[in-house]
């Protein structure tokens, strides 16, 4: 009971120290001159568009029924032409019986598209969840090559290891679209992808080369006692439980890589960062662009920890 | 069954070479079953671990069935699945249940069909006495209970040699005997076995034949009465007033 009395306290500390600096930077963009602009963000996500929908043929309006927000209208022509438009009835801009001209225009509908930020949200995503998978590839068999007994295949992941982990993903980038890009003839997108999966590929080998490791030396025995060749012990016994293990500091691995994604905005690659950046351009809404994008990229990460965890609660009934 | 010639296996460390196994010549006819015992660090673990190659061998000659283990172009995958083998830490699979344990090499190395595994499985869990397990993880079974899983697990692939590496030694004093119940009864079958325990008990009730290791060499082997009631060699009844 006391404890608990104890514990709200120090919530209560925590919120009223949060609430503090909040007050506090909300105070020091007072004494700037910004004016927030919230108001503008939202249609950067979705935007009705309006189309015009003009009379294709010189025609007589027939009939006009409104249903709700829908108008149809029914154009006769003169050749016996006979076909109905849809229209959006604030918009109605004809009358029934007028006459009209081919081009005319009937009224206009709307509809809902994705704004440049929901766009830029939708590439980081599906540009992250690609290099992940090449990347896990990637990391699996470099870390199997990491643990082999041969040598060769040993001393090759240990450089590629060495030389990826020890340069900026950055200069990687570059290194990729204009070296690369230019002497294999790749896209934007597939040097940015390859970049990101080889660069996630390293940490993922050695996460994988530890977790094989720290499982007990006599699992592989018994797997070998029972006649198991070593491919077999491996996808059965060793990897399984290596996967288990490896989850968490893959998840971290993984969420490293929705960040580091921001990245290929350096290359042209319209992600999530480079359409904040575009956006505001238009909008000079500098400050809410750059919260809101970080909300994004924190949305991003925030559900893939879930999904992993989830997933590490269903592998834990053996535990 | 088995036969070993002059075996030999070295470890190297700092620059030391080691010899564990240093010249060992041994034949395990079928359906005989030798226990072999020793001190701490005499070797005996590691010649039973040359037995099914999970060592590999420095020098000498294993032939296994008619199988010569230690030429170049033989399998091992081959031999093993002809030899069980039991772990002094069970070696359990934790990711699999009670059943997955036993149907696993069943179905990936001797390719059987699920139905056919699981039948197997479920006579040998019955044939261990915990029938009623076989949902449960490995976590959640007791030592001896665990140890009874692990033989049942070697025993579904029809082995013809099973192999103990100090079975009992990990257990608790009051598991010992169910998983030894379960050893008497395999004996008793006629299983070939080789054992390597401390349960002298076990040795003189079970073994045909007891072999005495000590620092990598054989240095005695008899029957159970032979060797526990006049024993020859000076190392052996040191170690034999020391353990009994």
């Amino acid at each position: 009971m006391n404890s608990q009395k104890n514990s709200l306290l120090w919530h209560a500390l925590t919120v009223f120290i949060l609430f503090m600096m909040g007050a506090g930077l909300w105070i020091a963009t007072k004494k700037i001159d910004y004016t927030w602009r919230w108001n503008r963000v939202p249609q950067y996500f979705f935007y009705q568009q309006e189309t015009l929908v003009p009379a294709p043929f010189d025609a007589r309006v027939a009939s006009i029924s409104k249903n709700g927000n829908e108008t149809h209208i029914k154009l006769a022509g003169e050749n016996g032409e006979d076909e109905t438009y849809i229209v959006d009835t604030e918009t109605l801009k004809v009358s029934e019986n007028e006459d009209l001209f081919e081009g005319d225009y009937l009224g206009a509908t709307f509809e809902w598209n994705a704004g440049p930020l929901m766009w830029g949200l939708w590439t980081t995503l599906w540009l992250s969840a690609t290099a992940s998978v090449l990347g896990l590839i990637i990391g699996l068999v470099t870390g199997l090559c990491r643990v082999s007994q041969n040598l060769t295949l040993r001393s090759l992941s240990i450089t590629y290891i060495e030389l990826i982990r020890g340069t900026p993903l950055l200069v990687q980038l570059f290194i990729f679209y204009f070296f690369l890009g230019t002497v294999l003839d790749i896209s934007r997108i597939v040097a940015g992808i390859s970049a990101l999966a080889i660069f996630a590929g390293a940490y993922v080998a050695e996460i994988i080369r530890a977790g094989i490791q720290s499982i007990p030396k006599g699992q592989m025995e018994a797997a070998r006692s029972l006649g198991m060749n070593v491919p077999q012990a491996m996808i059965h016994i060793i990897l399984p439980q290596a996967f288990k293990r490896t989850l968490p500091p893959l998840a971290g691995q993984f969420i490293s890589l929705i960040k580091d994604s921001s990245l290929v905005s350096v290359i042209a690659i319209t992600d999530l960062t480079k359409s904040g950046r575009e956006v505001i351009t238009s909008t000079f809404a500098t400050f809410e662009i750059w919260f809101v994008v970080a909300f994004l990229y924190l949305m991003l990460t925030s559900v893939l920890s879930q999904v992993i965890s989830w997933v590490e609660r269903r592998l834990s009934v053996s535990d | 069954m088995i036969k070993t010639v002059d075996l030999k296996k070295t470890f190297t460390g700092r620059g030391q070479t080691v010899y564990a196994v240093d010249g060992v010549t041994s034949h395990i006819k079928p359906s005989e079953v030798v226990v072999v015992i020793g001190p701490s660090g005499s070797g005996k673990s590691t010649y039973l671990r040359c037995l099914n190659g999970l060592e590999t061998l420095t020098s000498g000659q294993i032939i296994i069935d008619g199988v010569d283990l230690s030429a170049k172009k033989t399998d091992h995958n081959l031999v093993r699945r002809e030899v069980g083998m039991v772990f002094q830490q069970f070696n359990l699979f934790p990711h699999k249940s009670v059943l997955e344990n036993i149907l696993l090499a069943q179905q990936v190395v001797r390719k059987r069909k699920r139905e056919e595994a699981e039948e197997k499985a479920r006579m040998l869990l019955q044939k261990v006495g915990i029938p009623e397990k076989e949902n449960e993880y490995p976590i959640r079974l007791s030592g001896g209970q665990q140890q009874r899983v692990a033989i049942a697990r070697a025993l579904a692939m029809d082995p013809k040699v099973m192999l103990f590496d100090e079975p009992t030694s990990a257990l608790d004093p009051e598991m010992v005997g169910e998983v030894l119940e379960v050893m008497k009864q395999l004996a008793r079958e006629g299983m070939t076995m080789v054992v390597v325990t401390h349960e002298m008990g076990f040795a003189r009730e079970v073994a045909d034949r007891v072999l005495f290791m000590d620092q990598g060499k054989l240095v005695e082997e008899g029957t159970p009465e032979h060797f526990f009631t006049s024993p020859q060699e000076e190392r052996t009844k040191l170690f034999l007033r020391q353990v009994l």
